[in-house]
């Protein structure tokens, strides 16, 4: 069994599903505007908070904070993103 | 481009995300013919380029790279209102060609639904499509093109492969819009938004006569109800108690309750029809190989190395601009002084010779023009550097680097851009701001980049410098002159980080806000692109503090020149003239006094000067404030130099060789050092100039804004005079303290 964790807890090369992008709407929205939203599968490629991640389209830097926090499911294996 | 010309171009709005090579395909399209230009009214910078596509002359409107066309600022806002239309006076769009990146087809779907929207005829220019295939995408164009209700072609721009397709598609357009896209929000949110439409009919809507105001309406009100906090709702329901905003967390709330809450049923319904779209056409690979991106990413944000690249990079381009612009500044500073001299000769013998317009024409605005001129090579340099770093990926990579150390200070990553082009000149700085999503951020980076050191700062720290540390002295095996010039700029960056932090955390308090940035595939940089940013970012700068510093040289001018009394003033000294004439007449030439007497009358000379200036509108402000500075060490004279270089500080050098006697032409700077060495106390033979005394000066440069041109750039970017005067108070007060510390606890240091 697998629970969620922020994103900022991945370590490096770790897949994940992104499950939810909370906080406030606009932050939120953003975020969904650059792909990063519920089911969205990221890899890190660099860990932390900023992070590095990459979606299947593009490398993105994300500092997520007190208005915005991403929830990740990590995956078991290492499947593709 | 008046919509009164009775055949205006067919113009075209060039839209797309962020680093999908837009640049260059509008590039492409008008070659050399664009130019930069304001929106009509406004100060939001538009791109224009002039094309004949097919016969037909066009107009390209380059907007800014964006991911969606939700307004979030007053600039977005700006670009959503020209491409519905609801400009008045600026160009009425006829239709949009949007460039899509096809390695992240899905994401740039999700703008090209929300275009789809605008009713206009549109073009899609499929980008990359080798790049999307060497990462092992597969993209099938031509059942894009089937399932697509716009032209679809398929680009490869940094190659100008596929232009004269492009060309072709946009000659084909008609004037109707996109059709058969069909709805894609659900029921109930539809319901909504036809249920507030009505509401904002007629609220400054489109000029366009097939819209009569519905497809402004109905898109407004779909824009209003989707973005929480957005642009939209402070411009059409100002105050928190507008009844208009009652009313739309009504619709919300009742949006959620039917199951489509905003902003998600947007992204949503958004996605789902880019997935059916691209359904069977895109196929990703099945695992991702690390691309060359990737590997040069292994070393470039790695946290150390990363880091000391960064380190070396930054030192590289800054010794670039020091030391390159050098035989350019001295060439232009040689032909500005040519010019003056020009002007001199030819108004020689005319009855303007030695007059008020000869001084105007000759110190006020060639003199003040020449002055900013000379810093057009380092900015120029500094932009193609930057410009260089940009195009190519590198930035991103250098803001996520910077992040972690502009966060503690409550910033983000984006702001270490504008703060590096800071060191060049703030004007640029503060334009280059507008990259900060956050208006806080955006605003203490304004505020506290004035304070970093810009190279009209070097020719007063030269000139001191030089002057007061002796070249010998040395600690600990290094020069103290280079450590006293290191110290100055530790000292603004220092300062810029302690005013940041303070701001972050009384005037603009607020949650720290969350940092999102794409981080581009590496690729060479395109040298066309790269040329037209330098060019742009050039005559930004020559418009914007070429003009202010003109108006204040000539006001400083006036303000040394004037009232020019000279009965009064020349009146005192006539007898010493008069004497030291009849002796140089009464010397036979070659007699060895004859030196020593003409010696005399130029000291005689500089003497009037100097009464001239004393008695100037200038010299009395200075005498006025001498007891506010007496504290800072300094005497009526340096207070009038430092006020003199209130509107710019480069004018300083200048204002100090006027007043220590050495007539406004100050060609190198060590006769005036020796000057300033041997200047003395008014009736007293204590030196004026003691190494506090100094130092308290250079510690003030270093802290105060002195720069109209800075305080105008402020002004217009926050759209009011109430931040560029909180700046000149802040950095004022601060460059006082600064200076009064340093004089004081200088002075008993040394006894």
């Amino acid at each position: 069994m697998v629970g969620f964790v922020p994103l900022g807890k991945l370590r490096r090369g770790q897949i994940a599903e992104i499950h939810r992008v909370h906080g406030q709407p606009e932050h939120v929205h953003r975020l969904e505007e650059l792909g990063i939203r519920a089911g969205t599968r990221i890899e890190v490629f660099r860990p932390g908070n900023p992070c590095i991640v990459r979606t299947a389209g593009n490398k993105l830097c994300l500092r997520t904070g007190d208005l915005v926090d991403i929830l990740v499911r990590p995956a078991a294996g290492d499947g593709a993103i | 481009m008046a919509s009164s010309d009775p055949h205006p171009p067919f113009s075209i709005a060039l839209v797309g995300n962020p680093n999908t090579g837009k640049s260059t395909v509008f590039t492409a399209l008008v070659g050399g013919h664009q130019r930069v230009g304001n929106y009509p009214g406004v100060t939001v910078e538009q791109k224009i380029g002039r094309a004949m596509i097919d016969g037909r002359a066009c107009l390209v409107v380059d907007l800014p790279g964006v991911y969606s066309l939700a307004p979030r600022s007053r600039d977005e806002m700006i670009t959503v209102d020209l491409l519905l239309g609801r400009r008045a006076g600026a160009t009425l769009v006829d239709a949009v060609l949007c460039v899509v990146d096809a390695s992240n087809l899905e994401r740039n779907l999700y703008l090209v639904s929300q275009l789809l929207e605008l009713g206009l005829p549109t073009v899609v220019a499929l980008n990359m499509v080798d790049v999307a295939r060497g990462q092992g995408i597969q993209i099938d164009v031509e059942a894009l093109r089937q399932r697509l209700p716009v032209p679809v072609v398929e680009i490869q721009a940094n190659r100008r492969l596929g232009i004269d397709a492009l060309r072709r598609a946009l000659a084909r357009l008609g004037p109707e819009g996109a059709l058969g896209r069909g709805e894609i929000f659900p029921e109930t949110f539809r319901r909504a938004v036809a249920e507030l439409a009505p509401r904002l009919e007629g609220r400054g809507c489109c000029r366009r006569a097939r819209c009569r105001g519905r497809v402004c309406s109905q898109w407004m009100a779909q824009r209003l109800l989707l973005d929480v906090g957005g642009y939209l709702e402070g411009h059409l329901a100002p105050g928190a108690d507008n009844p208009l905003r009652g009313e739309l967390a009504d619709i919300r709330a009742r949006l959620v309750a039917g199951g489509c809450p905003v902003p998600n049923v947007e992204t949503q319904a958004r996605y789902a029809w880019a997935k059916q779209i691209l359904e069977g056409i895109v196929t990703m690979p099945g695992r991702r190989e690390p691309t060359t991106s990737d590997r040069l990413d292994r070393v470039l944000t790695h946290r150390l190395w990363g880091t000391t690249i960064l380190a070396v990079v930054m030192f590289l381009v800054f010794q670039a601009v020091f030391v390159w612009a050098v035989p350019a500044m001295e060439l232009i500073e040689k032909g500005f002084s040519a010019l003056g001299g020009a002007v001199s000769a030819g108004l020689a013998g005319t009855s303007l010779a030695g007059g008020a317009i000869e001084s105007l024409l000759v110190d006020g605005v060639i003199g003040g023009t020449g002055s900013v001129f000379q810093f057009l090579p380092q900015i120029l340099i500094l932009f193609f550097f930057i410009a260089l770093l940009e195009d190519c990926g590198y930035l991103a990579r250098a803001a996520y680097l910077m992040d972690r150390l502009m966060a503690r200070v409550g910033l983000s990553g984006t702001a270490f851009i504008p703060l590096l082009s800071s060191f060049a000149c703030a004007v640029p700085a503060i334009m280059a701001t507008r990259v900060i999503a956050n208006e806080r951020d955006r605003l203490t980076t304004i505020l506290v980049a004035p304070l970093l050191t810009c190279s009209a700062r070097l020719p007063i720290y030269a000139l001191l410098i030089a002057a007061f540390i002796p070249p010998e002295a040395r600690v600990a095996g290094v020069g103290v002159q280079g450590l006293t010039l290191v110290g100055l700029y530790l000292l603004g960056i220092v300062m810029a980080v302690l005013a940041a932090f303070v701001l972050k955390r009384t005037v603009l308090r607020g949650a720290s806000a969350p940092f999102f940035m794409e981080l581009p595939a590496y690729h060479w940089p395109t040298p066309r692109v790269v040329a037209f940013r330098v060019f742009e970012r050039g005559w930004v700068f020559i418009r914007a503090a070429g003009t202010i510093i003109l108006l204040v040289s000539i006001a400083i001018w006036a303000a040394l020149y004037f009232p020019h009394n000279a009965e009064v003033v020349e009146a005192p000294f006539a007898p010493r003239r008069a004497a030291l004439a009849d002796a140089l007449a009464a010397v036979a030439p070659g007699d060895p006094a004859q030196a020593s007497l003409e010696q005399g009358m130029a000291e005689l000379n500089a003497e009037i000067q100097s009464a001239y200036q004393r008695q100037s509108i200038l010299g009395r402000m200075g005498r006025a404030i001498e007891p506010v500075v007496r504290p800072l060490g300094w005497d009526w004279r340096i207070g009038c130099a430092v006020l003199a270089s209130f509107p710019a500080r480069e004018a300083v050098v200048a204002s100090l060789g006027v007043t220590f006697h050495l007539g406004p032409d100050v060609e190198d700077p060590l006769p005036l050092g020796e000057r300033l060495r041997a200047a003395t106390w008014e009736g007293a033979d204590r030196p004026l100039f003691t190494l506090p005394v100094a130092l308290s000066v250079l510690v003030f440069f270093a802290l105060c804004i002195q720069c109209a041109a800075t305080l105008a750039v402020i002004a217009r970017e926050t759209r009011g005079w109430r931040w560029p005067a909180f700046t000149l108070a802040y950095m004022t007060a601060l460059a006082y303290l600064g200076a009064l510390i340093t004089y004081q606890v200088g002075t008993w240091w040394m006894g």
